[in-house]
């Protein structure tokens, strides 16, 4: 074996060129298959693992403390695998000395238990009345600034004073803060708190036949509301499950990638190394060993690309799925360890299979036979192709160009394949970006509102001051409806709408809302209503379809929103184009049942087309200096990292791909060192040599171009669906159809350019070489 | 011929030639000139620079010092596209193994030199066919060179070289690959070109086709041309 060892060092060293390339292309796929696993594995992964560990209750129920006692609780839980509770709840306006604080109290003996273990990370659980613990994920707490801090006393109106004494967190979010029984008692808690396990709860039906059981026989209304595991787990892996689908295919087509540009690789080596293979026989090597060299020498850049592509896949994998899982308390989520044993294995694995079929065959050549051979590509090839073109009007270096890839077929469909697949990925990458911006854009209502207002601080502190607005900025001179007035008569101004935010709960639960109620033109606001319609009367809220799967609704439903402790039932007549589940629409009679003499905070105006913006700003804030321009928002973050891993992806796919050509043309180069010699001295210029070189590659990326486009976007029209319901939201079928006729041939000239670029290099290397030895020798 | 040797214009002009390849020296300060019309062989030992020479006055290599000027043209100053040009409008080369294009028809690989001028297709095709008659091939342009004998690839070869009207045609080891007879028809063939005019530099180890086709004969060793005389043809 040390003779193939040293053979095989020498054939690595000697063709650096190959080596890096099949380094680097086993690199950049191993990165993207690791990354796409990576994900696929640790999506649900961190969750589970954490809600395990946690004991996390499957299902969190409020009761009514007038129509249920304890002791019914008590006994109708024996159903459940494992329960605790009761606890009295109480939802109470803190004073933090700031604004107040509504939070849902819990009053709990312990952290411990059956159920929702807690785990106190800061300070200590409460002892005693007076203490209180607040619930704060470990990973973001050092995120909210203002936020209580140990030993803050926070304030219950006309009530106790509480002591910050400690932070613990809640998988299962079943509380804001938490205080001892006794404490509790005194708050008068409105609500008592179960807390379920169930043996079987995968499903929203077994969780609900689980919530079946537990209350049944409890009396009718005993029950507020309650919250599945199932929809803090949908939260949390919402957004790795959008980049699993696309990253999955990215991966799979790296993957491909790697293995056709190996084949074509490995089945080059072997075809230019038959002369090397025949003198290895001629010098002892058996048949095994000559075979084992060239097996060596593709698997040793192999596994070192491989090792890199893990490390690099591992990096990026850990840093999306941190970003991904940060809210969870997921804190440096790893890729699993069977990802990084999978590809190391597998990855070389399938190098070393598809290196198997051509080593097979020098194996079983002769010496005389492998080194007769020699390294040209055997004659009568695409004869016909020829010839047709020789009578062509193209230029010769052209025509000669387009019939060098009928010399080689074998390797020429592996290129084509490669390039195929990099035309495809660059199809769905563009269909991708172009679908996630043009849902961004219709999500963001972009073009609708070219101006957006905030009232100004009112001197009474009614004024809410919105999302982007300066918490210390000016004062407003005007009321609501006198600011109203001045926006739509000043001069550019084609739509008001006024809004107010306000926080609200879905009664039941502790997730917080935020409710925003317009006034004025907001059919003109470009919401995209997706099913149903705008809210047009009191009572009534349109809702995202992140909304309704989260808490498992449906358009028509009615839903309790709470605010001050008061209660509003509101039927949901609309679904509406917007990417967030935390967040309702309505409209002001709506808001006259929540809270009357409500003024709005917040002015979005839509300007008539040549419109100066600052001018207009400058005219009305001479009306009302209170009047704050409100900077516009950025991109979701998710989109933007979404765009980033697609450019990143693509990048690197076609990347590969343009290797792939790279290597080809660098093989047909060097077997056709005397053609190209010859051409030379009877007259080729380096130009048309390069010119033959890259036309020989650009008509396999043109015919790439026009495999690969649609397989690209059918590829588009799976994943696309596929990342919306990972997302939980919906994408209309316009946002499918992104692929005009001009986009289409750009795409056509994204397979040229790939192939041109991997050309290029080693085409003009073989026009600048010396030829006059090449000639003599041969 | 051998009566107008030396009243030809000078086609081909070597003036202190020195060629290194990093610490070898192939030419040491070769000076020569060939008159139109001439036929020059070139002999010597291998590794005597023989061979350099040749790719030189083809302008395949650029010397390290001296001039090289060939139809008027001072090699030195012209960059690759003009070599390329030069090679295509004033050389033509033939090999000692053909160098012929498996892909391409025979009647293809004639063709291919003079389109590479922008001749178009019918043209070169047609002119090529002319050159086939003319060489004795005629009949065997639709072959594939693996189909010809080795004589007749020579041919087809010398074809090529012909076919844009060469100043002068260079020849590698024309019949090292051959076998006699084939050989001889070969040398029969650049004698016959010879005698019409057409000015020949041939480097050869083969006495035998030094004496034939040439009038002159140059002798490099070591890089310096160490003998020249001028030959009596032999039948």
């Amino acid at each position: 074996m040390s003779a193939v060892w040293t053979v095989s060092r020498a054939a690595v060293r000697r063709r650096r060129l190959q080596t890096l390339v099949i380094g680097v292309v086993v690199a950049l796929s191993t990165t993207m298959i690791v990354v796409a696993l990576g994900l696929l594995a640790a999506s649900t992964g961190p969750f589970d693992q954490a809600y395990s560990r946690q004991s996390g209750a499957h299902l969190v129920a409020s009761y009514d403390r007038t129509k249920v006692s304890d002791s019914q609780l008590t006994a109708t839980a024996r159903t459940a695998e494992a329960s605790a509770g009761p606890f009295g709840i109480a939802t109470l306006d803190l004073n933090v000395g700031g604004p107040p604080l509504s939070l849902v109290v819990v009053g709990r003996g312990d952290a411990g238990g059956p159920v929702d273990r807690l785990n106190v990370w800061e300070g200590r659980w409460p002892d005693k009345p007076g203490e209180i613990v607040l619930n704060r994920n470990p990973v973001t707490s050092s995120r909210g600034r203002g936020a209580p801090a140990l030993g803050n006393q926070l304030t219950v109106p006309g009530g106790p004073t509480l002591t910050v004494v400690g932070f613990a967190y809640s998988v299962s979010e079943s509380a804001d803060a938490w205080v001892t029984p006794e404490q509790m008692t005194a708050l008068k808690p409105t609500a008592s708190q179960m807390l379920y396990r169930f043996t079987q709860s995968a499903t929203n039906a077994q969780v609900a036949a689980g919530e079946s059981a537990v209350t049944a026989g409890l009396p009718s209304g005993a029950l507020l509301g309650t919250q599945s595991y199932l929809v803090l787990r949908a939260v949390a892996t919402g957004e790795p499950n959008t980049f699993v689908p696309f990253l999955l295919v990215f991966g799979w087509l790296g993957l491909a990638v790697a293995v056709l540009i190996v084949a074509n690789v490995v089945s080059g080596a072997v075809v230019a190394g038959f002369r090397h293979i025949g003198v290895l026989k001629a010098l002892g090597f058996t048949p095994t060993p000559a075979m084992a060299v060239y097996l060596a020498m593709i698997s040793i850049p192999a596994i070192v690309g491989c090792a890199l592509g893990v490390v690099l896949g591992s990096v990026l994998a850990e840093s999306l799925l941190t970003r991904a899982f940060e809210n969870y308390g997921a804190e440096g989520v790893a890729v699993p360890v069977w990802v990084d044993v999978a590809a190391l294995v597998g990855v070389p694995l399938l190098v070393a299979l598809s290196a198997l079929v051509p080593s097979l065959r020098a194996r079983s050549l002769s010496a005389a036979e492998a080194i007769s051979a020699g390294s040209a590509p055997r004659a009568g090839r695409g004869l016909r192709a020829q010839r047709w073109l020789s009578g062509t009007r193209l230029p010769r270096s052209v025509s000669l160009g387009l019939g060098l890839p009928f010399a080689r077929p074998a390797r020429t469909a592996l290129t084509l394949a490669a390039v195929v697949l990099g035309v495809t990925s660059v199809t769905l990458a563009v269909g991708l970006g172009k679908s996630l911006t043009t849902y961004q854009t219709a999500a963001s209502r972009a073009g609708a509102v070219d101006l957006t207002m905030f009232g100004g601080r009112a001197e009474n502190g009614s004024r809410m001051v919105p999302e982007g607005a300066s918490p210390a900025g000016p004062v407003a001179k005007l009321s609501d409806s006198a600011d109203e007035a001045l926006l739509r008569s000043s001069a550019g101004a084609l739509y008001v709408t006024a809004s107010h935010d306000l926080p609200m709960r879905l009664a039941g639960t502790k997730q917080d809302l935020r409710v925003t109620f317009y006034r004025g033109d907001s059919n003109q606001l470009g919401y995209r209503v997706l099913e149903g319609r705008w809210p047009d009367g009191p009572g009534q809220v349109a809702v995202s379809e992140r909304f309704l799967r989260q808490r498992g609704v449906a358009v028509g439903d009615t839903i309790a929103l709470q605010s001050g402790g008061k209660s509003t039932q509101v039927r949901i007549v609309g679904k509406v184009l917007y990417n967030s589940g935390e967040e309702v629409l309505s409209n002001w009679e709506t808001l006259a049942l929540v809270a009357t003499g409500t003024e709005a905070t917040t002015y979005e105006i839509q300007l008539k087309p040549g419109t100066d913006i600052d001018a207009f700003v400058k005219a009305v804030q001479a009306g009302d200096s209170g009047l704050e321009e409100v900077p516009g928002q950025d991109a979701g973050p998710f989109i933007a990292i979404v765009l980033a891993t697609v450019i990143l992806l693509t990048l690197m796919l076609g990347t590969v791909a343009a290797l792939g050509v790279f290597n080809t043309v660098v093989l047909n180069t060097r077997e056709r060192r005397r053609d190209l010699g010859m051409l030379k001295s009877i007259g080729m210029t380096p130009a048309q040599v390069t010119i033959m070189v890259v036309t020989s590659m650009a008509a396999l990326g043109a015919v790439g171009g026009l495999l690969g486009i649609p397989i690209g976007i059918i590829a588009h029209r799976l994943v696309v669906p596929a990342m919306a319901n990972g997302a939980q939201v919906e994408i209309p079928d316009f946002m499918l159809d992104v692929y005009p006729l001009g986009l289409l041939a750009l795409l056509v000239l994204a397979g040229i350019a790939i192939a041109a670029l991997g050309a290029f290099l080693p085409a003009r290397s073989a026009a600048r070489a010396t030829i006059a030895e090449v000639l003599h020798n041969e | 011929m051998t009566d107008d040797e030396g009243n030809g214009q000078a086609v081909v002009q070597l003036s202190g030639v020195r060629k290194e390849y990093g610490e070898s020296l192939a030419l040491d300060g070769v000076s020569l000139e060939i008159h139109a019309g001439e036929a020059v062989a070139v002999m010597g030992p291998s590794g005597s620079g023989k061979s350099t020479l040749l790719s030189m006055v083809a302008g395949l290599d650029r010397p390290t010092s001296g001039s090289v000027v060939v139809h008027g043209e001072d090699l030195g100053t012209l960059n690759e596209k003009g070599l390329a040009l030069y090679r295509r409008r004033r050389i033509g080369m033939i090999f000692q193994f053909f160098n012929l294009l498996d892909d391409l028809s025979a009647l293809d690989n004639v063709a291919l030199a003079a389109q590479l001028t922008g001749t178009s297709a019918s043209h070169a095709r047609k002119r090529a066919l002319e050159l086939f008659e003319e060489l004795g091939i005629a009949g065997r342009q639709n072959t594939y060179p693996a189909q010809l004998s080795g004589g007749e690839r020579q041919r087809v070869a010398v074809a090529r070289a012909l076919m844009n009207r060469p100043a002068v045609l260079l020849a590698d080891e024309p019949t090292g690959a051959l076998d006699t007879r084939a050989g001889e028809q070969v040398m029969d063939l650049l004698l016959d070109l010879n005698q019409i005019g057409q000015t020949l530099l041939l480097v050869t180890h083969d006495q035998q086709l030094a004496t034939r086709c040439a009038s002159r004969l140059i002798e490099v060793v070591d890089g310096q041309v160490a003998r020249e005389r001028s030959l009596e043809r032999t039948a």
